[in-house]
């Protein structure tokens, strides 16, 4: 059952991510979604987490965040965080397979910040 | 003209201590409620946004005609009705001749419908309330009073009732000079889990009051404040231990102050209620204290905090000069006893805070 997958990708993931950081970061909800336009994943509710985090153990968090994507039968082909723009406080982690118009949006720009409430972990490029 | 002190409209009780309850604002909600504990002396829920909003959020908007069936239950339940419109911040709305006609008419309504007592948070409500209408006037949490100084001020507004700020829930000097310098009624707000002088407090509440308030509506991402305030407990969760909540069984101490107390929580099912009112009834609890408080409800399945292990604890703060960085009490205490839920085999489980 998908409920019983979630719930065990979100304590995994949030047991790695508090060896890896060291203090009790709190996965409050993981979530599977499909919106109208056609774009579907995860969204990982955190809270606790900060921005250094991001930037110290990014390659750490990309391999955790990619591996829980996978589990869930979500290809990790777009990866990020979800940021409180202008603080340290990051609001989620996601996992999202685009649909043409949001890749768009979002493969327009090269850099890690598209947005300043977005910090990409990875976006896989479309031929 | 200033009402006379402690001027008590509402009805007499037996009971030794008196219990005020939030109730989440439907008549389903509040008959649940009455009907699981003799222990509520008064409920208190918000009115309709439309005239003054409250500090908090809430999950219902009452109006005037809900608001006049559940207070007719209520009474016949031999419970008081408190309505709270607690904005700590109107935008300047209630200066302007429209603004002020239609807080006035919005009073008038509920004093008409037979509020016993209506809670506010702005200076001039507090006047306005004393000065032309029968309805109990309860400074709100939100006033933030924390000195005598203040405490007098709000009285000769017309205060009948103050509740006091908790950031001076454990400095017992300041109580019993609040107690001291004002003959009004004091109450003590028991469970509220903010941060202990949080810094996140008037932005907050200022920004509940405009978005739970009549307008214009914000159209905002992401509540910051509830964010930092969560990840601040995360990142250093001695601050649980100390954030000023009062545990059922130091209820005790107190009364030398008052015998009125307040429960937090509107936003919370009738059986979470039911059972803060078993636990501060009854002066104990067995279990994990964020079971009872109810700022930080995210995090109540993060931290387990036993409640009985705190036994003892309020002899220090009753002493305590609040200079945290050279005493190191409350962190200690964090350290030794809280614990931490983690998911092991898609099970619950602890594990110590702090591990050796």
């Amino acid at each position: 059952m998908i409920t019983e997958t979630l719930a065990k990708n979100r304590g995994d993931l949030e047991n790695k991510m508090r060896n890896l950081l060291a203090k009790p970061v709190f996965i409050i909800e993981m979530d599977a979604f499909a919106l109208p336009c056609g774009c579907k994943g995860t969204t990982i509710n955190t809270r606790g987490l900060q921005y250094d985090d991001l930037e110290i153990f990014e390659d750490h968090i990309k391999k955790y965040l990619g591996e829980t994507s996978n589990n869930l039968g979500i290809e990790p082909s777009f990866l990020f965080a979800r940021l409180i723009p202008g603080t340290a406080e990051v609001a989620s982690l996601n996992s999202r397979v685009l649909c043409n118009r949001c890749y768009m949006d979002f493969a327009k720009g090269n850099g890690k910040r598209p947005r300043p409430d977005i910090y990409i972990f990875n976006l896989t490029r479309r031929e | 003209m200033i009402k006379p002190k402690c001027l008590s409209k509402l009805k007499s009780t037996s009971k030794a201590m008196k219990l005020y309850v939030p109730h989440v604002g439907h008549l389903e909600g509040l008959e649940e409620l009455l009907s699981g504990s003799d222990d509520i002396y008064g409920v208190y829920m918000a009115g309709t946004p439309d005239y003054v909003g409250t500090g908090r959020t809430n999950l219902s908007a009452p109006g005037l005609e809900e608001i006049t069936e559940q207070n007719a239950y209520a009474h016949k339940m031999g419970v008081k009705m408190e309505i709270v419109l607690n904005s700590s911040c109107m935008g300047g709305q209630h200066l302007t001749p429209g603004g002020y006609n239609r807080v006035n008419w919005y009073f008038n309504q509920l004093n008409n419908i037979g509020i016993d007592s209506i809670t506010v948070a702005e200076p001039y409500f507090i006047e306005m309330l004393s000065r032309d209408y029968d309805m109990e006037v309860v400074v709100s949490v939100l006033s933030f009073v924390d000195s005598p100084q203040k405490a007098e001020f709000y009285e000769s507004l017309g205060a009948d009732t103050i509740v006091v700020d908790p950031v001076v829930n454990r400095d017992f000097e300041k109580l019993e000079a609040i107690q001291d310098a004002v003959s009004c009624d004091l109450k003590l707000l028991v469970n509220e889990g903010c941060l202990y002088q949080c810094p996140l407090r008037y932005a907050h509440f200022n920004f509940f009051s405009h978005a739970n308030g009549p307008g214009p509506k914000l159209n905002v991402l992401d509540d910051y404040y509830y964010y930092k305030c969560l990840s601040i407990r995360i990142n250093d969760p001695q601050q649980l231990i100390k954030s000023p909540w009062i545990r059922p069984e130091d209820l005790k101490e107190y009364k030398h102050i008052t015998d009125t107390f307040k429960i937090g929580g509107r936003t919370h099912f009738p059986n979470w209620i039911l059972n803060n009112v078993r636990a501060y009834a009854n002066e104990s609890y067995e279990g994990n204290l964020m079971d009872l408080l109810d700022c930080p409800r995210d995090i109540r399945d993060l931290f387990y905090i036993p409640n009985k292990e705190l036994e003892g604890s309020i002899s220090q703060w009753k002493q305590c000069n609040k200079i945290c960085n050279k005493c190191g009490y409350c962190k200690r205490l964090a350290e030794r006893i809280i614990s931490i839920y983690s998911t092991e085999d898609s099970e619950n489980i602890l594990k110590p805070l702090k591990s050796d």
